[in-house]
């Protein structure tokens, strides 16, 4: 593995870390950060007259992204 | 009496863990087993993630209530989002293989049985969360 490489996955590492140390963040009592779960059903309602653009998206993007990663 | 007010949405059977995690550990076990580039693989991806998005745009499944706005606090999600954007981008613009992408990263890890296996395991949860909300 290359040092370039190795700089791009520490930082994707580094990201991924991120995203679980928010929501860690966001279960503690009291917390006022919201959780993914709650962020992902905010956008999700997101709606352009009838037709729920949010949701949508949202699973447009992660049916893509299985497509991409396992059968790609 | 009857007390809506008091009354818990249930799950349908077919929608609990129970019944969920068999399931969805079968599809990844022969998803794991389907080369990238092949017919199977392309057809197990479309048809559940077909049958998920669609669960998910129907009544069919119980909904977790969500808050009616987001707090400013939700602007810490813009510090691992933006990174993994700023990250995925330049290497995507760079193009090179000594700067790779998440794809190709990831590439090499995924020709393992076990690991697809267990990444289609995940995805496959992570959409039935998504439906959930």
């Amino acid at each position: 593995m290359s040092a370039g490489q190795l700089l791009v996955g520490v930082l994707f590492t580094t990201s991924l870390g991120l995203f679980a140390a928010v929501e860690i963040a966001s279960r503690r009592e009291g917390s006022r950060v919201p959780s993914l779960g709650d962020v992902c059903g905010v956008v999700m309602r997101y709606r352009v007259g009838p037709l729920p653009v949010g949701r949508i998206a949202m699973f447009g993007f992660w049916w893509w992204l299985g497509w991409h990663f396992l059968a790609r | 009496m009857d007390r809506p007010e008091l009354a818990a949405e249930v799950d349908r059977a077919w929608a609990r863990p129970v019944v969920l995690t068999p399931v969805f550990a079968l599809i990844s076990l022969v998803g794991g087993a389907s080369p990238s580039f092949g017919l199977r693989a392309n057809l197990l991806v479309l048809a559940t993630g077909g049958v998920l998005f669609w669960l998910g745009m129907s009544a069919a499944v119980h909904r977790r209530p969500s808050p009616p706005r987001l707090s400013r606090r939700a602007a810490w999600w813009l510090l691992p989002l933006l990174l993994f954007g700023v990250v995925e981008g330049a290497t995507f613009l760079n193009g090179s293989q000594a700067y790779p992408t998440l794809s190709r990263l990831a590439d090499p890890v995924l020709e393992h049985y076990w690991a697809r296996s267990a990444a289609y395991f995940g995805w496959l949860w992570a959409f039935w969360a998504m439906i959930r909300r």
